[in-house]
Order: structure tokens, then C-alpha cells, then sequence
């Protein structure tokens, strides 16, 4: 009964953030509803890469401002509408990606982390560079939305929430299907994947660009919400590192962790921006908080919630089983005493263990 | 792109070459960290970085000589390398991409305090040798050799030439080399490797502290150099071979004299690039690097 209901818990969740708009009307309150969706998506494809396959990607960012120029190139060049062209042009930044990953996936480990990291600071370059197209390090402006100012975040509000549900509709199939126990497979031992037959190539390169193309959406969304983008900002490796964080927080490998860490870490990192400023001890405090989460709660805060429920119903189950045990033994030794009361008692197994 | 003169030439690879010996001694304690703990330490840079405030403060208020400041950072540095290998990265070891993170977020802390206490501005040391230089003119060739590079390459050499004793010459260090070798075996024969990570993570701080010193003179740094100056290290460790030190002095010179004549031949925005795209390239090809042990899988 009880757990019927709690599989329901999404329904609720859904309502709220469908309301949340209208209730807090303050466009703050959008801005800051904008971005925990944004980074809800973000994570969440992060956490298809380096969750379930354990491939820790911190150059994610490049795929965030590659969609990010690429919405906004098209938006200028074209006249695209960012929100049309966005799904579209992450579609190219999956490709790069998942040609890229076809190199740099022959790395693992540590030598992954770093190559994910030269691939970031090269993207990053090109872009401050290649200035006949990119306008260098004074960035590029796209034009502004065409609905009111009093409104203008609030379609972004729904249209990322959309993407979210997308996202975990995604990952949620990945993870029952055999793609995904193919990457869960590869995460806990590459090598034995292997061997039973898991095209580990493939699969990882795919999984490299599933996780790539949200990102790039959020990137290309993040463009026409923030009109004005310029390499530093678009290539931050910042960005790439909150992914990390909220789904280490919220449970690494999880379906909801990244979800859940980023409605965490969003609020809370503007919380700290507030009341400290904008000066750097924000990134102190961010780096504090990602070390504070690798050395204690390793595993995240679902599963650790989840084995704390489990703990506490655990004893309830043992009283239950204890009870059965002592019933059959009661039930064997009136048996014996049935079949011949003449042989002396034998002691049975949990009783002499006992002791 | 043009052909520059000889005199550029012979300027350039000079030049590059007392460059990369300060390279060698900001990158060897990263090499050296790597080849016994397997750990890939990320705020290496962080680390470099602050060493030279360390620097820069000594000298803007005391007028300390920017390389004396060693006798503050070096063993600052050595004690903070054994709180962070026995508070932090014992307790995570194992998973690299973990440990590879964990050493993130220390560059971020890093990154953040300094910021916070000294604003993002651009800070350089000039002392009284810093644009000193002295022309040499052999045959038709003539260079003019900057003072500063000069001596910080020879005290680079110094401090590299004391590592070598270090850990060729004393039981420490003997202990360090066999564990780097075989980890197990090192085991075997005695060696506590728990204490030896913690000397080699205090070493390789010490080393990089030394390199902060040098660093401090010739660049200007703020608190976000880091970013831009572990790519650099990381390409040259990689490109030697992981916790290979030979392959590390190696690359260092190599990249000093190729990132010096990327200077003249490529505007100097992109330059850097030379050395992502070596360091991307190695990890994907040759991930043994020059010198060393394959670490695709490290």
C-alpha cells in the first residue's frame, strides 16, 4: 500500500512545478526555477555517462557552449528560433560527441577525466579564436524573445520543465533496457562486459552521445534565455563541474539523484552568491561542499535515504523471520515427538548454534 | 605564418630551453605523486599558484627576495601534502575518477580563497633583475638571454639536482623509487607504502612550491591561472610518460621550446593550444607517453 503510493510521488512533484510560476510571480523566482530545471536536464545527462557507464566526463561544458554557439550562430545567421532550432543542433553536438568518443574513449579512468578536460580548454580556444565566426572573446548577442518582458521567462520555465520529463523518461528507459544494463555492466567491470558479448565500443560512444545531447539543448535553451554569450561563460568548466556535484549529491547512478541534486545546489549556490557576493569564495565554498560530498556521502543522498528506510523497516522483517523460525522448529519437534516418543530428544541445529 | 631569421631561431629554442627547466620543476612533484599514488592531482596548479602569492606577498611587503620565500613555502607546502594525503586522499582510494575529482575541488578551494583575500588582478614581481638582459653575439648569431629565465633555470636545475640526490642517495627515497616500481613488491620487502604516499604527496608540494617561486618572477598570475597552467603540466607529465620523472625533464624541455616558437609563428592567443592538443593526443595515442608505463586504464 504504502510503497504504491510513494511510486507515485512524480505526480505531485509535477503539479507543483506546473503552479510554481503562478505562485511565486517575482521573476527571480523564474530565473531561479529556470535554472534548477536547466541543471535538472544537464545532470541527469551527465549522470547517463558518468553514473551508469563510470565514465567521469568534466568537460561536459564543451558540449554546453558548443550548443550554445550553435543555437545562437543559427539565430543570427538564419533567423532560427532558438527553441525550435535548440533539439535540433544538440542532434550535432550528440555527433560530435560521439565522434569524439570514439577517440577519446579508448582512455579510462584518470586519463579519461583528462582528456574530457584538454577537450574542453581546446573547444574553449577555438572559440575565442576563430573570430571570423564566433566574434572571439566579446561574445555574440541574439535577438531578444518576441513575447512581453513581463512574461519573458516563464516560457522558458515550461519549456525546460518539458525537457526534463524528457530527460528522465530518457534515462529511465536506458536504464531498463539492455543498453543500459550493458552500460551498468561496463561501470562495474569493462573487461567481463566484454567477454559476455557487450559491444563496449559502441555502447560507450552512444551512451557519450546520449548524455552530450541534453547537455547541448541546455546549452542552446541557456543562449537565447541569456542573449548574450561569450567563450568564457558558454566554455566554463564550472558548469560542467555542478552536473558532477548535483548528481554526486543527489545519488551517482540514480534515476532522480541529478534531479534532486540540482533542486538542492541551485537554490543553496544562490543562497551563497547573495550572501556573499559574487566574489570568489563562492567557488571555495563549491569546492568545499563537492570534497564534503566525496569523502562522506559518497553514494549520495538517495541511496543513503534509501538504506535508512530499509534499516529501519529491517527490524520488523527479522522479528517476522524469527518468528517463522521458531514455529517450524516447535512444528519439527512435535513431528519427532509423533513418530517415535521413545527416542531421546535430539537438539535441533539453531538451538545448539545458539549457544 | 612566415620563416623567421636564424637569430630568431637560435633566440627562440634558447630561450624555450631555460623555460622548460622551470617547467621541469613546477611538473616533477606531479609526475612524482602520480608514479606512487596513482593519483592525478589537479590543484597541482592551485598549488603552484599560490606558492607565487606567497612570493609576491613576502617580497611586496617584507622585500624578501622572491626566491628566498621557499624557506616559508616549502615546508608549509610539505606539511600540507601530508594533511591532504591522510585527511582526503586515503580515505577515497581507489577509484580514479574520484580521486581525479577530489583533487578538483581542492584547486577550486584554492582557486576561491585566494580570490576572496586578493581580488582576481593580475599580480608580477619586479625586482631589479627582472628585464635585465644580456646580449650575446657569437659569429653572425646574437641572442639576448633574459636574466630572469637564465636564473631560474639555473635554480631550477639546482632544486631538481637535490630531488635526484633525494631519491637516489637516502633511504626515503630509495623507498619512494621501489614503490613507484612495484608497489607490491615494495610491500614485500618492508617498505610502509601508507608513509611513503604521504612523503611523496609532501614531497611533490614541497617541489611545486619551489616551482611557484621561480614561477612568481617571470609570469603574472592571478586566481584563476591555475586552470591554464595544470593543462600545461598535465601535457608535459603525460607527454614524458606518467610518473616517469626523466620523461618529465624530457618533455619539459620539448615543450618549452615548442610553445616558444608556437609564440613567434602562431598569435600568442592560441598558442597554448599547442600544448591541449599534444596533451589530448598523447592520452589518445600514446598514452605511455615518451618514457613511460601505459596509463590509459591509471
Amino acid at each position: 500500500m504504502f510503497k504504491r503510493l510513494t511510486r507515485w510521488w512524480p505526480l505531485p512533484a509535477l503539479i507543483i512545478l506546473l503552479i510554481y510560476p503562478w505562485i511565486w510571480r517575482a521573476p527571480y523566482y523564474h530565473v531561479l526555477g529556470f535554472n534548477m530545471l536547466l541543471f535538472a536536464t544537464m545532470a541527469s545527462s551527465w549522470n547517463i555517462m558518468g553514473g551508469y557507464t563510470g565514465y567521469k566526463s568534466l568537460g561536459h561544458s564543451a558540449f554546453f557552449g558548443l550548443g550554445a554557439y550553435l543555437v545562437a550562430l543559427a539565430a543570427v545567421h538564419w533567423g532560427w528560433n532558438p527553441l525550435l532550432s535548440a533539439p535540433l543542433l544538440a542532434l550535432v553536438v550528440a555527433l560530435v560527441a560521439v565522434g569524439l568518443g570514439w577517440v577519446m574513449l579508448r582512455t579510462s579512468g584518470s586519463a579519461f577525466v583528462i582528456a574530457t578536460i584538454a577537450m574542453l580548454l581546446i573547444f574553449r580556444l577555438l572559440t575565442l579564436n576563430l573570430r571570423s565566426i564566433t566574434k572571439g572573446a566579446p561574445g555574440l548577442s541574439q535577438p531578444l524573445p518576441p513575447w512581453t518582458p513581463e512574461f519573458s521567462r516563464m516560457p522558458f520555465f515550461y519549456y525546460m520543465l518539458a525537457w526534463v520529463i524528457l530527460v528522465v523518461l530518457t534515462s529511465a528507459y536506458i536504464r531498463r533496457s539492455r543498453f543500459g544494463l550493458g552500460l551498468l555492466a561496463i561501470r562495474d567491470d569493462e573487461g567481463k562486459a566484454k567477454m559476455v558479448g557487450v559491444n563496449t565500443t559502441l555502447y560507450k560512444m552512444l551512451a557519450f552521445g546520449i548524455s552530450a545531447y541534453f547537455v547541448g539543448v541546455g546549452g542552446g535553451v541557456w543562449s537565447y534565455f541569456a542573449t548574450h554569450i561569450s567563450p568564457v561563460f558558454a566554455f566554463d568548466i564550472i558548469v560542467g563541474v555542478e552536473m558532477i556535484l548535483m548528481t554526486m549529491l543527489g545519488g551517482l547512478g540514480t534515476l532522480w539523484g541529478p534531479v534532486v541534486g540540482a533542486f538542492i545546489l541551485i537554490p543553496a549556490s544562490d543562497f551563497i552568491l547573495f550572501n556573499f557576493g559574487s566574489t570568489s569564495i563562492h567557488l571555495a565554498i563549491f569546492g568545499a561542499l563537492m570534497a564534503l560530498v566525496i569523502l562522506f556521502l559518497p553514494r549520495g543522498i538517495l541511496p543513503t535515504i534509501k538504506d535508512w528506510i530499509a534499516e529501519r523497516r529491517a527490524p520488523s522483517q527479522a522479528h517476522a523471520e524469527a518468528l517463522t523460525m521458531a514455529e517450524m522448529q516447535a512444528a519439527s519437534e512435535r513431528d519427532l515427538a509423533l513418530v517415535d516418543s521413545s527416542v531421546p530428544k535430539v537438539k535441533s541445529g539453531t538451538e545448539q548454534a545458539n549457544r | 605564418m612566415h620563416l623567421p631569421s636564424t637569430n630568431v631561431l637560435v633566440q627562440v629554442v634558447i630561450v624555450g630551453f631555460l623555460t622548460g627547466g622551470v617547467y621541469a620543476l613546477m611538473s616533477a612533484g606531479l609526475t612524482l605523486i602520480f608514479g606512487v599514488m596513482k593519483v592525478i592531482n589537479i590543484a597541482h596548479g592551485a598549488f603552484l599558484v599560490l606558492s607565487a602569492y606567497i612570493a609576491y606577498w613576502l617580497f611586496t611587503l617584507y622585500g624578501l627576495e622572491p626566491f628566498l620565500s621557499i624557506v616559508v613555502s616549502v615546508p608549509v607546502f610539505f606539511l600540507m601534502g601530508l594533511l591532504v594525503q591522510r585527511f582526503m586522499l586515503a580515505k577515497v582510494r581507489g577509484e580514479a575518477g574520484l580521486t581525479v575529482l577530489l583533487t578538483f575541488s581542492l584547486a577550486l578551494v584554492i582557486e576561491g580563497l585566494i580570490g576572496w583575500l586578493w581580488q582576481s588582478t593580475g599580480r608580477s614581481i619586479r625586482t631589479w633583475y627582472t628585464s635585465e638582459i644580456i646580449p650575446i653575439k657569437i659569429a653572425e648569431v646574437s641572442v639576448r638571454l633574459p636574466v630572469v629565465r637564465l636564473v631560474g633555470f639555473v635554480l631550477a636545475a639546482i632544486a631538481l639536482l637535490a630531488l635526484y640526490l633525494l631519491l637516489n642517495r637516502t633511504d626515503p627515497g630509495r623507498a619512494i623509487r621501489a614503490t613507484i616500481q612495484n608497489r607490491d613488491a615494495a610491500r614485500l620487502v618492508g617498505v610502509s607504502v601508507d608513509r611513503i604516499q604521504a612523503l611523496t604527496f609532501g614531497l611533490g608540494l614541497a617541489t611545486v612550491a619551489g616551482g611557484g617561486a621561480l614561477f612568481s618572477v617571470i609570469w603574472t598570475f592571478n586566481a584563476g591561472s591555475h586552470e591554464e597552467w595544470i593543462s600545461k603540466m598535465l601535457s608535459i607529465i603525460v607527454l614524458g610518460g606518467m610518473g616517469s620523472l626523466p620523461g618529465a625533464f624530457l618533455a619539459a624541455l620539448m615543450m618549452g621550446v615548442v610553445e616558444s616558437a608556437a609564440a613567434v609563428t602562431m598569435t600568442s592567443y592560441i598558442s597554448p593550444i599547442v600544448f591541449y592538443l599534444i596533451l589530448f593526443l598523447t592520452l589518445i595515442f600514446r598514452p605511455q607517453g615518451l618514457l613511460g608505463a601505459r596509463i590509459r586504464e591509471g
